[in-house]
């Protein structure tokens, strides 16, 4: 394999994130093909950042580098990907439910689920779930995530879940929930296709159900 | 009988220099001056231009001499009362008082007859304000949950309604918003006979929490105007994660808490001077690996600290973090991590110490653990009583009476001290090992156990009158009605 893909990993694992997006420029003049830049280099260094973050070896702030070293890279990579055809793991819709202003939990999501592939649309805050429907149609997400942390906007999530199911679009996603007061029984109470308790087990999840549909 | 002191008057401690606190103090005035907060409210906005406050789209900033303003008209002691008048559960804020009291929200609970760890419900609200009223060293409520059997908008309503008619210990309570905060002061205005009378004796506070970092959150900005308007003490303080949404350092995590404070402090002040107003919140680390808020860290006892210092040096009193725990049961690193929270709020005399009986990080409540923390708050407060020297207490002159060789066991000097100068525990147990075999061979989690079922079983707090208790139906009646269309 050539060395430029060690290079990159190992850009990636130390969080080097001014350096991979000319490390992936390099590999591609060089002649790699975009897919090998992503699976050969850049995903093994994050799968390995992923391995060290669940023994308590690596931290969020590292991780947090690691996956926006891959990001500054993918810049490079994804238009020439989206050119072949070839797809990411997947695209992730995120956003906190109206009413509620959290976002520290979600933005942990959508780091940790880019660092696994995924290509990342945050809704921000106070997303209603009509903006959920819309961005549902315009980005063709896999996953829509939702987060609440108030016992009263995870009503919310309910309601948003009608939304799509009525905008005809409830098929063409799988959704995941998260926050503190949200529970595996809400989950299954208003339909969801999944919960996660952390922000790790969130990635896990979103690549498990991506994986079930492709 | 209470025996307890409550003013720390003899152990000296301090955190912080001050040329430290000045330090921070100038920090807080920059971010509200340079930086400013993002204030959903448009109301407030207006209120706060009117003041002189400098407002661009949300962000509002304010120049120094506007906070000192309210610094200068928010009172530094006043009392909380009884709801029955009795003098004994009055809660007196001032320099040296540390107090302690549970907190809301945690969606799940401990079951006290199984132990298990299930969803929060309407009777555990019953549950803790009964253990609490019984505790000798626990001064205010609050429910440790979220009540997740009636309807979701009337949660808090319901568990104000639920806790006073079963503690005259004035509890601390929190609201979705405008109406449910409109139900509770109901409740306490037919308790304390009124309004006017309300306004002299107050008998409940009123909790209100933005958000980290710098938002003013609309409902968080409703209630504490609501709280003006309607003269509740009342504390806007938020819950910061360092590192997350607060910067990962002790100074910079309580400057930024502080302004978030101080935002409720100046809306507040204009509305109505004088009213009681706490400033502090939950101060902790983010933990990096497992991305949760700690409950049980060294570094909320140390910025809880600080914080406390930097509140008596602006003339405010302090919502301070204690008692908690990251542990998910009644088990060592429950009670090494609560009892040092609670020696810090002591020591640092933290006004009202929150979250006595949080666990699991603050998912579950846990009235166990508040019963095992009431002898750590005892055990904390008889040190922080300190050491009185006087010529009395020095005792030469018993030493010369007893003299070489001799007992002190029945001299006059420890008949008149013994019982005040020692405090006696209520659960960490003394006995010699045979007698303790006979007993069970009880480690202390059973013995938290079993007082916390007596108590419940044998505890009568003061009763309302009925036309309170018919009132407090009647108000819960009409919120039920607010709410019946809504799903």
């Amino acid at each position: 394999m050539p060395e430029i893909l060690q290079h990159i990993s190992s850009a990636v694992i130390q969080g080097e994130k001014d350096k991979t997006h000319q490390m992936a420029r390099e590999a591609i003049d060089g002649g790699c093909r975009a897919e090998d830049v992503l699976y050969k280099g850049l995903m093994p260094g994050m799968d390995h950042v992923s391995v060290e973050f669940k023994a308590g070896r690596m931290f969020v702030p590292e991780v947090m580098r690691s996956a926006r070293a891959m990001l500054n890279a993918m810049a490079v990579i994804k238009p020439l990907m989206v050119e072949k055809g070839i797809r990411m793991t997947g695209k992730l819709i995120l956003g906190t439910v109206q009413g509620d202003l959290h976002d520290i939990g979600k933005n942990l999501v959508g780091m940790m689920c880019e660092g696994a592939g995924f290509e990342i649309h945050d809704l921000g805050t106070d997303v209603a779930p009509e903006a959920f429907v819309a961005a549902v149609k315009e980005v063709e997400p896999d996953i829509v995530g939702m987060s609440a942390l108030l016992t009263t906007t995870m009503r919310r999530m309910g309601d948003t879940v009608k939304a799509l199911t009525e905008a005809g679009v409830r098929d063409q996603v799988k959704i995941i929930i998260g926050g503190a007061p949200v529970s595996q029984t809400f989950a299954d109470k208003i339909g969801v296709d999944g919960y996660a308790p952390d922000a790790a087990a969130a990635a896990d999840k979103a690549k498990e159900l991506t994986a079930a549909t492709r | 009988m209470r025996a307890n002191y409550r003013i720390n008057s003899g152990v000296r401690f301090e955190v912080l220099s001050r040329d430290q606190l000045e330090e921070l103090f100038n920090g807080v005035l920059h971010v509200m001056d340079k930086i400013g907060l993002d204030v959903h409210h448009d109301e407030a906005r207006d209120i706060l231009s009117k003041a002189g406050a400098r407002v661009e789209g949300n962000r509002v900033r304010m120049a120094p001499h506007i906070v000192k303003k309210a610094l200068a008209t928010a009172p530094r002691s006043f009392t909380i009362y009884a709801r029955d008048g009795n003098p004994a559960h009055d809660i007196h804020i001032g320099p040296g008082r540390a107090h302690f009291g549970p907190g809301p929200t945690p969606p799940n609970f401990i079951d006290v007859e199984t132990l298990e760890r299930r969803p929060y419900v309407k009777n555990d609200a019953r549950i803790v304000a009964t253990v609490v009223d019984a505790l000798p060293n626990i001064d205010f409520c609050e429910s440790l949950g979220t009540i997740s059997d009636v309807h979701t908008d009337l949660a808090a309503a319901y568990e104000f309604a639920t806790m006073f008619p079963k503690t005259s210990k004035p509890i601390v309570a929190w609201s979705y918003g405008w109406d449910d905060s409109s139900d509770i002061h109901k409740i306490a205005l037919a308790a304390a006979g009124g309004q006017e009378a309300f306004e002299k004796r107050p008998n409940y506070v009123h909790y209100c929490e933005p958000l980290s970092p710098l938002v003013s959150t609309f409902d968080a900005v409703d209630k504490v105007i609501f709280a003006a308007r309607h003269a509740v003490p009342v504390i806007f303080t938020t819950c910061a994660l360092a590192g997350g949404t607060a910067p990962v350092t002790p100074a910079g995590i309580i400057i930024q808490t502080t302004a978030e404070s101080f935002m409720g402090l100046v809306l507040s002040q204009i509305i109505r001077p004088g009213l009681p107003f706490f400033m502090g919140g939950v101060l902790s680390v983010m933990d990096m690996s497992a991305m949760i808020l700690t409950y049980g860290a060294p570094e909320l006892c140390l910025m809880m600290a600080g914080a406390t210092e930097l509140a008596h040096y602006c003339g405010l009193p302090l919502w301070q973090t204690g008692g908690c725990t990251d542990s998910k049961c009644l088990d060592e690193q429950a009670s090494l991590e609560g009892s040092l929270s609670v020696f810090f709020s002591a020591l640092s005399a933290g006004d009202l110490c929150h979250d006595v009986g949080y666990t699991e990080s603050g998912m579950t409540g846990s009235i166990l653990q508040t019963v095992m923390m009431d002898d750590a708050i005892g055990y904390a407060r008889r040190i922080t009583r300190g050491i009185e020297v006087n010529e009395d207490t020095l005792a030469v002159d018993v030493i010369q009476d007893v003299g070489p060789d001799g007992h002190y066991l029945y001299h006059d000097h420890t008949m008149r001290y013994f019982k005040t100068e020692y405090w006696y525990p209520a659960l960490c147990d003394r006995h010699n090992f045979d007698e303790w075999v006979a007993d069970g061979r009880k480690p202390m989690r059973d013995r938290v156990v079993d007082r916390t079922r007596e108590i419940l079983a044998t505890h009568e707090p003061a009763p309302l009158r009925p036309e309170t208790a018919e009132a407090i139906s009647a108000i819960m009646e009409a919120a039920e009605d607010r709410v019946r269309n809504k799903t």
